[in-house]
């Protein structure tokens, strides 16, 4: 990829931002949700799995929105970090339980947020939209075709809100580069995407289990390390298609306006070959209808690519760099580098006036007063939370529902098919 | 009960709508003249992205016609021609002269687009002060002064009386670009929006409510010195801190009083001036810089519709106001 010399501006930007440790997502947040609670006050809710995802996703709460009354989990050592979590925050304890299905039947809830394993998906989803609970599932919706169709089939006809865990779809620069970019039509035609998830480091987590005589294989997993380690195996995992690759063609096929017809991919355990099943790097070519093609590339042996969904278009390209950055760049050698900001408006000025500031100085016009607020932003995150909440109480429209999510899932288990088979793949 | 239900009524609206677009600022930037050029835009306005991208466009466009870091810009081509023989120019850039003419004799000459050789001596066109000698000044002077471009209107001709002279957009420029970028917005239909160039040439267009919120904080000040609310106005800028050398505890700073030839040296720390437009904006705020606070009075009592604050130097940082701009609410920090 060219870099110009405002790309590699941004690039020394991007790199003190991080440095310096300010979160990126927070950096780009919405206006802060500061009005509530609704008629019928905040949702009152029940956590399945609060594991790593679901403690990120618990951590960014709103409780304006949202009132986390219980936990289900199988390890007893994620309730207790979880308990942690409501009590930094100064929120009242939540219950604990070992089986959702009992949470389900003790606990006064309208909703569930559940980050299980991959494969328990389809059956934790579907049980709790039957117990007559609103779920927002984190993603992928489900570990195959029979199971998200059964997820939706029921969310229909319980008539339950089920959203899927994209952030990206609540994310304030993707909205803005869709409504302002994409959907202004400024790239012209787009015939080709362009998808990277690059890192450098072994997706394998350590950790012991909870105790010396836990017995992961009542829960279906034959060693401590299948449970811990699920996204390394096929039969609770998608792998980096599902993980990664699913957060990124989500966004294309929403950007694009359709969903991919054909993938070929290739992939492997090329690395980390430590018993491990689902490859630590993979490569997919697929096709959307109208002569569009695009391409997903994950690998965890280097991560100067990072991630980056780019839109090549007759006129122009767009690229957003690690979920926080656009850049617009016109079709052809004269072009300009145009770039793209989203910032939260807060309380504060719209722009600070002095004299003059060289482009050398980053240029960055927004106010101090706000860039200190930026940090306070909720994350993409808490507004898709926030955003679930808000479907539930008051019927405000889902930005990631179960169609939309299917499509992305049908094209990462059909990309593993063609993984595995070395042959193309039509994407059901 | 009664007043519960009626703030959970009001909130619910809020809850309801909290996605509702205008939530976040969208600002489309470039960088050119030097500096950055921003159009911020309010989310529910995200259509108009290519709009300002056009607007950005235009930016580069006048830059490319007004710069005279580049051999082959029209400015450039003026200033090689216009001391032998007369140069036409076309509608807009005559016009462009014409308003720096007029804005030079009304500020008593304190604006002048012919300054360069001035600035030149003193070092500042390389961004490398120093001071020079007496001599060096008064060479200086002999090419500089607006009194000597003549305009032809019926020809649209430029013509320089005396040889050396130059002319240099620097402290016009960038207010210039933003009221023809917002013409070209306007032109297709996009109504509101702030624009900046460097942050010291502000152009605000529409606005919702009391306007745009611009603090305005000048480089060598401590905190924010005034709240600015507008709606359809310019913004300009200029402060000492922008460029500036010092010798045994003098600062000198870039701008050059082209009637003395040395340094502003008027007490004014930063001066800000609302009016009409971008461009007159950003003159004056020069200007003002030079003339200190007697040309400012001056200039916004016979100027209705100018608004000028001037920071004076000094441990206090004080600020005085001066003149009314119709569409702008200022509130004085202390």
């Amino acid at each position: 990829m060219n870099l110009t010399p405002e790309q590699m501006v941004t690039g020394r930007r991007s790199f003190l931002r991080a440095i310096d440790g300010v979160p990126a997502v927070a950096a780009l947040g919405a206006a802060a949700v500061t009005k509530g609670p609704a008629p019928g006050g905040p949702v009152r809710v029940g956590f399945v799995g609060v594991g790593g995802q679901g403690r990120a996703l618990l951590s960014r709460v709103d409780p304006t929105y949202t009132d986390v009354r219980a936990f289900a989990d199988i390890n007893p050592a994620s309730l207790a970090s979880a308990d942690a979590i409501l009590s930094k925050n100064g929120r009242p304890p939540a219950t604990h339980h070992v089986e959702w299905r009992d949470m389900l039947q003790h606990e006064d809830i309208e909703a569930v947020i559940t980050a299980v394993p991959l494969w328990m998906h389809a059956e934790v989803v579907t049980g709790c939209l039957e117990a007559g609970k609103h779920v927002l599932c984190e993603k992928m919706i489900a570990w195959d075709r029979g199971g998200y169709r059964r997820m939706m089939d029921t969310a229909a006809r319980t008539k339950r809100v089920l959203e899927i865990g994209y952030q990206r779809n609540y994310n304030p620069i993707y909205r803005s580069a869709y409504e302002g970019v994409v959907k202004a039509g400024t790239l012209g035609d787009i015939y080709h995407v362009r998808l990277a998830w690059h890192r450098n480091g072994n997706w394998r987590r350590k950790g012991d289990p909870p105790s010396k005589d836990y017995d992961a294989s009542k829960w279906g997993y034959p060693t401590w390390d299948h449970l811990w380690n699920w996204r390394l195996y096929w039969k609770y995992s998608q792998g980096l298609f599902a993980e990664l690759g699913s957060h990124q063609v989500n966004a294309a096929n929403w950007f694009l306006g359709c969903v991919p017809e054909r993938v070929q991919s290739c992939g492997g355990v090329y690395r980390f070959k430590d018993g491990r099943e689902v490859p630590d790097h993979v490569y997919s070519m697929f096709e959307y209808p109208g002569g569009i093609t695009g391409t997903f590339s994950s690998i965890e042996s280097n991560a100067f690519d990072e991630r980056y969904e780019a839109f090549f278009g007759t006129k122009g390209t767009l690229i957003i760099r690690n979920e926080n950055d656009a850049l617009l760049f016109d079709e052809g050698t004269a072009g300009a580098a145009t770039g793209i900001e989203v910032a939260p408006k807060g309380a504060g000025a719209a722009l600070e006036t002095s004299e003059t500031k060289p482009a050398q100085a980053g240029g960055n016009a927004t106010a101090a007063a706000q860039q200190s607020a930026r940090t306070n932003q909720p994350s993409p995150s808490t507004l898709e939370i926030s955003g679930f909440c808000s479907a539930v109480r008051v019927g405000t429209p889902l930005l990631c529902g179960p169609e939309k999510a299917s499509h992305s899932a049908s094209w990462c288990i059909a990309a593993n098919e063609s993984l595995k088979s070395s042959a193309p793949v039509k994407i059901a | 009960m009664i007043d519960a239900l009626s703030r959970r009524r009001f909130l619910a609206f809020d809850f309801r709508d909290r996605r509702a677009p205008g939530d976040h600022w969208i600002r489309v930037h470039r960088t050119a003249m030097a500096c950055r050029f921003d159009v911020t835009l309010s989310s529910d306005d995200a259509g108009h992205v290519p709009e300002a991208r056009a607007a950005l466009d235009e930016a580069d466009r006048i830059e490319a016609v007004l710069t005279v870091f580049r051999d082959f810009s029209v400015i450039a081509d003026v200033n090689r021609r216009a001391a032998i023989e007369d140069v036409t120019v076309d509608e807009a850039l005559f016009s462009l002269l014409a308003r720096c003419r007029e804005l030079h004799a009304d500020t008593d000459g304190a604006f002048d687009a012919t300054s360069t050789p001035l600035s030149r001596c003193w070092g500042f066109m390389r961004r490398d002060g120093r001071l020079p000698t007496d001599a060096e000044i008064e060479c200086a002077r002999a090419s500089v002064g607006m009194e000597h471009v003549r305009l032809d209107c019926e020809r649209r001709s430029v013509r320089f009386a005396v040889k050396g002279l130059e002319l240099n957009f620097g402290a016009i420029g960038k207010g210039y670009a933003l009221d023809c970028m917002a013409a070209l917005m306007r032109e297709r239909g996009a109504h509101r929006a702030l624009l900046s160039a460097g942050r010291s040439s502000v152009l605000a267009m529409g606005g919702r409510g009391r306007g745009w919120q611009i603090d305005l904080r000048p480089r060598l000040a401590s905190r924010c010195l005034a709240r600015l609310w507008i709606r359809d106005g310019g913004v300009g800028t200029s402060g000492t801190g922008e460029q500036f050398f010092e010798v045994n505890g003098t600062r000198y700073g870039h701008v050059i009083d082209p009637r003395s030839g040395s340094p502003a040296a008027a007490g004014v720390l930063a001066a800000s001036v609302i009016a009409g437009d971008a461009a007159s904006a950003d003159a004056l705020s020069t200007a003002f810089l030079i003339g200190g606070r007697d040309l400012t009075e001056r200039y916004c009592a016979a100027h209705p519709g100018t608004l000028a604050v001037l920071v004076l130097e000094g441990s206090t940082e004080r600020t005085e106001v001066f003149g009314h701009y119709n569409g702008a609410r200022l509130e004085k920090l202390t």
